[in-house]
């Protein structure tokens, strides 16, 4: 290891260059949230955080996450065991398929959904007669918001279970348990760890979309605006200490997810680390 | 389709997948490649030429090439750091790079164009000291894409550099190579790939981007105005066929970026695996 | 192995090193007369490799001095110590071919790139692998791949060759030639050469000399047939060759009764199997046990039997009577290793002086 040993002038200059860029580009806005948000005393920012709408718009959020956390769970487990555990054709056009949404800006996102669901549409006529209701609602914000975070907790995934192999698998089907039972008393030890991390970040993400959900909002105040799409509503009509109030909601959870990464992460490669 | 395996559950695991893909993403996406078909070609190249669309390609562009540069020195740096030093705080350097990923990008966004109007802490030294506007500016643009895609560079150099054989240095060090030597020879040919593939990860991401500089862009048509913006203004007009044509040409770019990535990628694998 | 009055080349004395608490080194003291190839044999964590390491200057040492042809190098870098140091993993730069991997140290060194040119098609032909230069390190055999770190390590003109595990990457059968082709490599070049193994074969029939290790220690330096006939240690008793480790040893016959003796050591070729009645000139010592286990090992048979509760192997050719598993045989046991602390005797069978008289 000696030659790696370098306690020369250069590492600390790196050291700083890398702390002063985190810190101007990452933490500075985010104190800037916190100060501007408790900048009118904490009385105003308990007014502005318990604001009805506030309130109403942090509910919708929690709601589409929820949503995109369930729906890209089941997905996310579900292409991680065929595509690791089988060989099959088309496999590799199946997982870019799976990773294209965040590729893809999310103002196209919101987009696709406008032209796929929207009057214009074919699907329209067929809806509106079932009395479903998707673009400007909020059936659309959670398809939003699962598209943009679609391949969250695939991705995690794929990289253990292919590390694993195929080998326990086999082992146990050869023993004649069946689909469930591999499943959870062979995969999922594996994957526990990493599920929960793509969770968190699925979460993360899911929170916090703008673009697409705005495109397909009907940014009508408590009812179809999310908490970042009231905090643009607040801001726009200059309610400073509103919108940054708002914010610093998201910023609690943003901190609350980096705490939770770091502990998940240490945790996965403790795991790692006994099975080596 | 399906090779013989022993593991059972390639049927429900597949059917899922699918299932789950096609209504949130295939569908979706094939009703877009249906509207676009039905554009007039003549539509659609009057569209995407106007200078106002043109400008907009070009201000997306050129930020967030210029923000993916800043990203690709910065990143290397920061991963270099974390990965070869040892220093008080580094636990929590290496946290908060993901704090982009779990910040909303609207909540990035206002703080960012806060702080940096010509009234806010930074807007205002770099006012006065230098007469430099950064909100409202490509500058400001630019600097949201900074926040935005530093974590891309960072988290695809690190798993690389500390992979990199030990060995390897120790040869080329034994042949009397210096630090620099042995930096520029052995090091980087071996992060190069990652480093490549982390720029365009975040030039992609950072082209389509909306959320966070939105807000920062003051939106001047010729000037400030991004793609993501122009889309969304002309769905606000109920404009599909033109909002259509811009995201195709969008996505186009988006699919030369990361096609060109995936083709170096394939072409490095192919001589370090010996595939040839 | 300084006793032989040959100048060493490479000599480490009184070193220690430590990584952490662990102690690699203890009180390491070795010399290498020049142009030998010499072998670090020890079993994994005996400390062989930091040995190499400190020589080569990727380690520095707690204490002691290094010594390369009476110069003290502790402070001089690794790399301008006249070494050449061919990696387990062998660590050719993949980003490169064949050809700039083995003029990496002549580049840096910043030789004129047409002595480089004929330096490494020199090399190319001495180690077989002409018209390889523009390949890449992936697209190489493991033995290739071996080839090429070996005229790597070659091309500045070292003194002396280090090799760090040289053959544990490659498969058996490649191993075999590998080995002697390094030897004769070695040979004809006449550069000093130290390498590592924790395979006695590999040492053995390679090495003109060896260096055991074990726990950080040198244990005793050597010719393999020095090490093989009288080992210094108990240690090197039990790891050379194949031993068994016996504790009753007294209940053997015609054995002299060593009072202060703790346990002997049997190896194959000290005992010999026989069928009843087959042998008529030990007949009367001989032991008699049961044939336990009979292993194929290509040219002859290892026979193992059981006598007093230990399981004794012993070689008998192809050609003979075959025995079978469950036949009682006479066993004759022609010597035997006694160990006490760290003294070691050769004793033989009593009966063989006696017999020899009457005959």
């Amino acid at each position: 290891m000696e030659i790696r040993k370098n306690n020369g002038p250069l590492k600390w200059i790196l050291i700083v260059i890398s702390f002063l860029f985190l810190t101007i580009f990452l933490l500075l806005p985010l104190i800037y949230i916190l100060s501007t948000a408790f900048r009118q005393g904490i009385g105003a920012y308990l007014v502005s955080i318990s604001d009805e709408y506030t309130i109403k718009a942090a509910m919708l959020t929690i709601k589409a996450t929820l949503w995109a956390v369930a729906v890209n769970t089941i997905l996310g487990i579900s292409a991680a065991w065929c595509l690791t555990k089988f060989a099959f054709r088309g496999k590799k056009i199946l997982s870019t398929f799976i990773d294209l949404p965040v590729t893809v800006s999310p103002i196209i996102a919101g987009l696709i959904y406008v032209l796929t669901f929207g009057r214009q549409s074919d699907l329209y006529p067929i809806l509106d007669d079932m009395g479903i209701q998707i673009i400007f609602a909020v059936p659309g914000i959670v398809l939003a918001t699962i598209f943009v975070t679609f391949p969250f907790i695939s991705r995690e995934l794929i990289p253990v279970l292919t590390a694993q192999g195929t080998d326990e698998e086999e082992a146990a089907a050869l023993m004649g348990a069946g689909t469930f039972t591999i499943f959870r008393k062979v995969t999922f030890p594996h994957i526990k760890w990493a599920l929960l991390y793509g969770i968190v970040l699925c979460t993360a993400r899911a929170m916090g979309e703008f673009g697409a959900v705005s495109v397909l909002s009907g940014h009508l105040r408590g009812k179809t605006n999310t908490l970042p799409l009231y905090i643009e509503l607040l801001y726009q009509g200059y309610d400073f200490t509103g919108a940054f109030a708002a914010s610093s909601i998201l910023v609690l959870m943003a901190i609350i997810i980096l705490i939770l990464r770091l502990v998940l992460e240490k945790k996965g490669k403790k795991e790692l680390d006994i099975k080596k | 389709m399906k090779r013989k395996s022993i593991i059972p559950g390639f049927g429900i695991s597949f059917g899922l997948t699918i299932t789950i893909l096609s209504l949130v993403v295939l569908i979706p996406l094939c009703s877009l490649v249906v509207y676009a078909a039905k554009l007039s070609p003549s539509e659609f190249l009057y569209t995407v030429t106007r200078p106002r669309v043109l400008s907009g390609y070009y201000v997306s562009i050129s930020t967030a090439f210029v923000a993916s540069i800043v990203n690709a020195v910065m990143g290397l740096i920061l991963a270099w750091v974390l990965v070869r030093y040892e220093f008080p705080g580094k636990r929590f350097l290496d946290g908060i790079i993901e704090l982009p990923f779990a910040l909303p990008t609207a909540v990035a966004g206002i703080s960012l164009t806060h702080m940096t109007t010509t009234n806010g802490w930074i807007g205002k030294i770099f006012y006065d000291a230098f007469g430099i506007r950064i909100a409202y500016t490509r500058l400001g643009i630019t600097i949201a894409l900074i926040f935005i895609g530093i974590p891309f560079v960072v988290r695809s150099v690190q798993p690389v550099l500390e992979k990199i054989d030990i060995q390897c240095e120790e040869a080329a060090f034994m042949l009397g190579a210096d630090r620099k030597t042995c930096f520029r020879k052995v090091i980087f040919p071996e992060i190069l790939p990652a480093l490549i593939s982390g720029f365009t990860l975040a030039f992609a991401r950072c082209i389509g981007e909306y959320g966070s500089v939105v807000f920062i862009a003051g939106n001047t048509p010729y000037e400030t105005e991004i793609a993501p913006l122009l889309i969304m203004a002309q769905l606000q007009e109920f404009d599909y066929s033109a909002a259509t044509s811009i995201a195709l040409v969008m996505l186009l770019i988006a699919f030369v970026i990361l096609s060109i990535n995936a083709l170096l990628q394939s072409s490095v694998a192919k001589r370090v695996n010996g595939k040839s | 192995m300084s006793d032989r009055n040959e100048e060493a080349y490479v000599e480490l004395k009184e070193i220690n090193k430590h990584f952490g608490n662990f102690h690699a080194s203890k009180d390491v003291n070795i010399a290498i007369p020049k142009g030998k190839l010499v072998a670090l044999l020890g079993p994994s964590g005996s400390g062989k490799t930091t040995i190499l390491r400190m020589i080569a200057g990727l380690e520095q040492p707690d204490s002691g001095d290094i010594i390369i042809a009476g110069n003290r190098v502790n402070n001089i870098p690794g790399s301008e110590r006249g070494i050449g140091f061919v990696f387990q993993s062998y660590a050719l730069f993949r980003y490169m071919t064949v050809y700039d991997n083995i003029a990496f140290g002549l580049r840096v060194k910043k030789v004129p790139e047409k002595e480089i040119r004929e330096r490494v098609s020199e090399l190319l032909k001495l180690i077989s692998c002409e018209g390889l230069e523009k390949r890449f390190p992936s697209q190489l055999s493991g033995g290739q791949r071996q080839r090429v770190a070996f005229a790597r390590a070659l091309a500045p003109n070292p003194q002396i060759l280090l090799l760090d595990e040289p053959f544990a990457a490659i498969d058996a059968k490649v191993r075999l030639e590998l080995r002697t082709w390094l030897k004769e490599m070695i040979t004809k070049l006449q550069i000093t050469s130290i390498f590592v193994t924790h395979d006695q074969d590999e040492a053995i029939e390679v090495a003109d000399e060896i260096i055991v290790t074990n726990q950080g220690k040198v244990e005793q330096c050597g010719t393999p047939q020095e090490l093989y006939s009288s080992p210094a240690s108990s240690f090197v008793a039990k790891f050379i060759g194949n031993s068994t480790v016996i504790k009753n040893f007294d209940r053997f016959k015609y054995f002299e009764k060593a009072e202060e003796a703790e346990e002997a050591i049997l190896r194959p070729e000290f005992v010999a199997v026989f069928k009843k009645g087959e042998s008529v000139q030990y007949t009367s010592s001989a032991e008699k046990a049961v044939v336990e286990d009979i292993i194929f090992r290509g040219s002859n048979l290892e026979v193992r039997v059981k006598l007093y509760d230990n399981l004794i192997s012993s070689l008998r050719s192809i050609n003979e009577p075959i025995v079978e598993i469950g036949e009682t045989v006479d066993v004759f046991i022609y010597r035997m290793f006694l160990l006490n602390k760290d003294r070691i005797c050769l004793v033989h069978n009593q009966s063989l002086k006696q017999e020899s008289v009457v005959i």
